[in-house]
């Protein structure tokens, strides 16, 4: 049990073993820094974590060090004592601010990263408000095209070289490196290795400042209008945690959320620039029924009763005729809801898996070049579902078993097929031609998706999905970790999410409250037995005990 | 086309046999293109850093700190001749000199002279400070240089 | 007082001094056979904390107590890396030492691998020493044929490695922990302490790091004995129990404007003036002395009235300079403006900054630029309070850097002011310009 004491406040450290600048946060102290991160090697070079330091004695006296210290590089000791505020500290503070700014152009107006810029939040909290400065500053230029979505604004870089040790150390790739020395020193890649790998924007959120930008974001939008939500990434079975920053219904921007049950700190950019697809004008934006009369309705509630009776009336002639494929992308709480409400229409009713995407081979980070073997940091799962896993166990717990929808076809001719597809992305298609044709056989199709395709366009219902942006609901990851999503969107002009619609279709009154099912779920399902209560906190919650 | 001579790649194997970390070699390597091709370039980067198990950019890295190595855009010409330019030279002349070479070989510190002869440069102090204002020819001291004239004319004739 | 008869000198004049057939026959490598037959490591290294050598590179730590923070008991390997980068301006005696009597040297560095149990050791040379490294390269090749170098020395269990490395023009590569990360080929940023070198150094093994001069003393010492160094220089001052003395003979490089600038070697603690007028020829051209800086760059300066102040540890640190520094004095005389001096030394410091941590990158930078505007006519009394406070922030004194360079970059400008105000302002009110004709910014590379 080690006690801290951080601006005479005692902390209890437990057995942990901490840095000054956690050990502070602990205490609800922030010891201001720049190049210090968790997830990367200790350089102590930006200078602004230094604090006075000292030892609390066992007669009770305090004995500071005559220098100031790096919080950074400092272990937390029992009876280590920090001052953060006294003059001493605030002075070095202060000079190191005076000192970043001497070089930096000052163009607030015209950055990124205005309103969530540690040299604004800290400037204006640690340091001074007018600069001594009147020579001539430094004016390298700026390197637009560091990578496919990468650009340098290398006028505002403070050289704290977190992207050039995430580089190294995370990705493994080391395209970033420093060039030349001194106050002359600047960021670069080598020309023939632009940085490119898919953990590359991730500099992006390490830099503190906004010398490094994402192409994908830049100028579009201002961050203090933005709206902030928790969620998860629906790309890979990794499951990273993330922040889905939005305004107005449209998403702007995915950032990893730091999770050390998930991820830790960091996502791949193709989950992370992967989203522009919930926004497009292309998607299914309300749902159609075809009539046989050739006007096609529209309305939501005609559709509701139109699908439930024919689906009974299928199930009345033939009990194992009716069918449903649940995609691999549905929330636990679609899933259940739906795989409950197509029992309700036949107990012998089918439940089966869509087709789980998978591409190449899982992609473990960091990179090397030589033969050492390194511990992975970071892992791009080729299973590009986020929610196989808990579709899986609904099915099971329905059906005993699961079953793929193209083997399940190969051997069974159902008359009615529920496609719940919901597949999240607009580039590739996801069933091919066979399994189309397969489809086509079938004489009631209802699809339910986000983007019209040759099987909505054979499809008799065609019902609109919602994007991960717009549910909330649970992903289980490639563990076992299940992590609730938050809805950042309002789906756009008549789309109901999927939970909302089968609710509606087990005409269960009122909306969609993810808390209530899980823990409905909970009770039904033993799998899902930790998710009683509804609640999984922010860092999710293990299902299973891990190995 | 291999920007390593087969001789220099053999030396650089050796080179790896002598250090803990093949991360090491990078100065020697860098020195041995250097000395023999007058520069480092690019193609010469990424071949090193294979051999190193590196990527280019940490050879690049290394390279760009010393400002000692040049690229294929400004090689060194035969002779480097670096003018001491710290503070027991420059207490005993070593600006009047230095601008003595600069009108006499026509380029200003960092040029090359258009025969190739040449590359003028700026030292800081090199250790002869017995001998002020002093020169570096390549890695060879002159001392108590005063003549700049005398100078180029006997380094003309030696190398 | 007896004149001093040189011990690290005595061959240098000598033809072929650098030679091992020459070196053997003066009685060279006698020390070495002995401690490998007679003394066990520990013995050498406490007959060299005996001897009260301080290392002379310029941080004059207590070289037998540094051998002893290595690891008890480590299974290895341990290398010891030999700091030939000397670039500090103004010093040359390291030179002198490798290029004339590298085998002094090099039995050094073989009794010094010894001692701390070093299988291989790196000489790191920086690249403008091309004469020095070579010598010290073929007295290295002269050795391994004589087998006092590689397996089972002298017939001993020694087995010592010796590897040569060139530098390529970095101040910052003669900071021990930036010597040790441009050996291992990345740039030479100085690492974070703890860990210290002794603990995890080059290749994340324990590391000794020793200066040229510091390992000819440990030559010397075994061969003259521990009583003899003591007999030199000046013992500790019974008022300051942290005084570690400071004995043995140094080398002292005179530079600058004297009659006769040159390398001497004398016991520690001559005075600043008898130094110049005894060994370096007094003042040139008849003058005053404006000012000295005792021992490189770093140091700061010393007034005219401060020239009595004796060249050993303590002196310097008593007249408000940092301290003995590499022991290379260089004068300017009293027709030398203190500003061309101060332009040239934070010039130097901006150039050689590694850029690592914030404040000396931008305090370094942030000083040559307003010293350079000063100069050429355009400074503001404002200015040298900026200069004075910013020599004041950046170092290791008060802990805002990872490394010394800052704290010699900021001394001789905080020096300079307080010591020679007078003079700036005048120069300041006066409009006084200087351009560089042909002028060159600091050109970067």
């Amino acid at each position: 049990m080690a006690t801290v004491y951080i601006n005479d406040k005692a902390v209890d450290i437990g057995d942990k073993k901490l840095n000054l600048v956690q050990a502070a946060e602990l205490a609800g102290v922030t010891i201001p820094h720049y190049c210090y991160h968790p997830a990367l090697s200790v350089v102590a070079s930006c200078r602004m974590c230094l604090v006075e330091v000292g030892e609390k004695k066992p007669d009770g006296t305090v004995v500071m060090q005559p220098r100031v210290i790096p919080a950074c590089q400092t272990p937390a000791k029992d009876n280590t004592v920090i001052q953060t505020a006294t003059a001493k500290s605030k002075s070095a503070q202060a000079q190191t601010l005076e000192s970043i700014l001497l070089n930096h152009p000052l163009d607030c107006p015209v950055c990124d990263k205005a309103g969530e810029c540690k040299l604004q939040d800290y400037s204006y909290n640690y340091g001074n408000s007018e600069s001594r400065m009147v020579d001539d500053k430094n004016t390298p230029p700026n390197k637009p095209d560091l990578g496919n979505n990468i650009s340098l604004f290398t006028d505002r870089c403070i050289m704290c070289s977190r992207c050039v040790r995430f580089t190294r150390e995370i990705s493994g790739t080391a395209e970033l490196h420093v060039i030349n020395r001194g106050s002359h020193a600047e960021i670069d890649i080598f020309p023939t290795e632009p940085l490119n790998n898919k953990l590359a924007s991730n500099v992006v959120d390490l830099c503190p400042v906004g010398a490094l930008a994402s192409k994908d974001f830049l100028y579009t939008h201002r961050v203090w209008n933005l709206k902030t939500q928790d969620s998860v990434c629906a790309g890979c079975s990794t499951g990273c945690s993330i922040h889905l920053d939005t305004n107005k219904n449209v998403v702007y921007r995915l950032r990893p959320r730091e999770n050390p049950n998930a991820q830790g700190y960091f996502m791949c950019d193709d989950g992370r620039l992967g989203y522009h697809y919930v926004n497009s004008s292309n998607r299914i934006s309300k749902p159609n029924l075809k009539s046989d009369s050739g006007a096609d309705i529209s309305s939501w509630k005609d559709i509701m009763l139109s699908l439930r009776s024919e689906l009974k009336a299928v199930a009345s002639k033939n009990a194992s005729g009716v069918a449903a494929m649940l995609s691999p992308f549905l929330t636990v709480e679609e899933g259940f809801l739906l795989a409950t409400f197509i029992k309700s229409i036949s107990p012998k009713a089918k439940l089966v898996l869509g087709p789980v995407p998978v591409v190449g081979e899982d992609d473990h980070y960091p990179k090397t070049r030589g033969s050492v073997p390194v511990n992975v940091k970071f892992t791009i799962r080729n299973e590009k579902c986020p929610n196989k896993k808990g579709i899986e166990e609904v099915i099971k717990h329905f059906e005993g078993e699961v079953v793929l929808i193209s083997d399940y076809l190969n051997k069974n001719s159902p008359d009615a097929l529920f496609i719940a597809a919901g597949y999240q992305g607009e580039e590739v298609s996801w069933f091919d031609n066979n399994l189309l044709s397969q489809f086509k056989k079938i004489k009631l199709l209802i699809t339910q998706d986000l983007f019209p395709s040759a099987l909505t366009d054979a499809s008799k219902y065609v019902i609109p999905s919602a994007a991960f942006s717009e549910k909330e609901g649970t992903f289980v990851n490639y563990a076992g970790l299940a992590q609730e999503l938050h809805w950042a969107c309002v789906p756009l002009k008549q789309v109901r999410t999927d939970g909302q619609v089968y609710l509606d279709l087990l005409e269960r009154k009122g909306l969609l409250q993810a808390s209530n099912i899980r823990d409905e779920i909970s009770k039904s399902i033993p799998y899902f037995s930790r998710l009683a209560g509804g609640k999984l906190g922010s860092d999710g919650i293990h299902l299973v005990n891990l190995a | 086309m291999s920007a390593l001579k087969p001789e220099i790649v053999e030396k650089i194997k050796s080179l790896i046999l002598l250090y803990p970390a093949k991360q090491a070699v990078t100065l020697p390597a860098l020195h041995l293109v250097q000395d023999q091709e007058r520069c480092v370039s690019q193609q010469a980067i990424v071949e090193i850093a294979a051999l190193l198990e590196l990527s280019p950019a940490e050879i690049h890295d290394t390279m760009s700190f010393y400002g000692f190595f040049k690229t294929e855009l400004n090689p060194l010409g035969k002779c480097r001749l670096w003018v001491c330019r710290s503070l027991a030279c420059d207490l005993r002349g070593a600006d009047e000199l230095l601008n003595k070479l600069i009108t006499k070989l026509g380029v200003a510190p960092g040029q090359t002279t258009k025969d190739g002869f040449f590359t003028l440069e700026e030292a800081e102090c090199i250790g002869a400070c017995e001998g002020a204002p002093c020169v570096l020819i390549n890695d060879v001291h002159s001392h108590n240089v005063s003549d700049a004239d005398k100078l180029i004319d006997d380094i003309r004739k030696k190398l | 007082m007896a004149k001093y008869e040189p011990v690290l000198l005595k061959r240098i004049s000598k033809d072929n001094s650098d030679h091992i057939d020459s070196y053997i026959a003066d009685g060279g490598y006698l020390g070495l056979k002995k401690a490998l037959k007679d003394m066990s490591p520990a013995q050498v290294i406490d007959l060299v904390k005996a001897s009260g050598l301080r290392g002379r590179g310029g941080a004059g730590f207590p070289t037998g107590l540094k051998w002893t923070f290595l690891p008890k008991d480590h299974p290895g390997p341990i290398y010891l890396c030999i700091n030939a980068d000397e670039s500090e301006p103004c010093t040359f005696n390291n030179r002198v030492l490798m290029e004339k009597d590298p085998h002094q040297v090099l039995e050094g560095i073989i009794l010094t691998s010894y001692a701390v149990g070093a299988s291989k050791t790196f000489i790191y040379v920086r690249y403008e020493y091309g004469d020095a490294y070579r010598a010290m390269e073929r007295a290295v090749k002269q050795a391994y044929d004589k087998g006092l170098l590689g397996k089972n020395i002298q017939g001993s269990s020694f087995c010592l490695e010796a590897v040569m490395h060139k530098g390529a023009a970095a101040y910052i590569c003669g900071e021990e922990t930036g010597l040790i990360e441009s050996l291992e080929g990345k740039r030479a940023w100085p690492r974070i302490k703890p860990p210290f070198p002794a603990i995890e150094g080059a290749f994340r093994k324990p590391t000794i790091v020793n200066n040229i001069e510091t390992v000819a003393c440990v030559k010397q010492i075994i061969d003259l004995g521990a009583d003899w160094f003591k007999s030199l220089g000046v013992p500790p001052d019974p008022a300051n129990p942290r005084d570690a003395g400071s004995y043995g003979p140094k080398l002292y490089c005179i530079s600058g404007h004297v009659n006769r600038p040159g390398l001497v070697e004398l016991p520690m603690g001559i005075s600043v003036r008898e130094l110049i007028s005894e060994h370096g020829g007094g003042v040139w051209k008849n003058r005053k002395a404006k000012g000295v800086i005792p021992g490189g760059n770093s140091m700061g300066f010393m007034t005219e009235a401060e020239l009595d102040t004796k060249l050993d540890f303590n002196g310097p640190g008593k007249v408000g300079c940092l301290g003995l520094g590499t022991g290379a004095v260089t004068v300017f005389d009293d027709h030398t403006s203190i500003v061309d001096v101060l332009y040239n030394i934070c010039r130097f410091f901006a150039h050689e900054s590694c850029g690592q941590c914030t404040p000396c990158r931008e305090g370094t930078a942030w000083m040559f630029k307003i010293i350079d505007r000063i100069r050429k006519g355009h400074g503001r009394i404002e200015d040298l309070n900026i200069l004075e406070e910013v020599g004041n922030q950046i170092g290791t004194m008060p802990g805002t850097t990872i490394c010394g360079l800052a704290d010699g970059a900021g001394w001789p400008v905080k020096n300079a002011i307080r010591k020679y105000r007078s003079e700036f302002e005048s120069y300041i009110k006066n409009g006084d310009k200087k351009v560089r004709t042909l002028n060159l910014q600091m050109s970067h590379h």
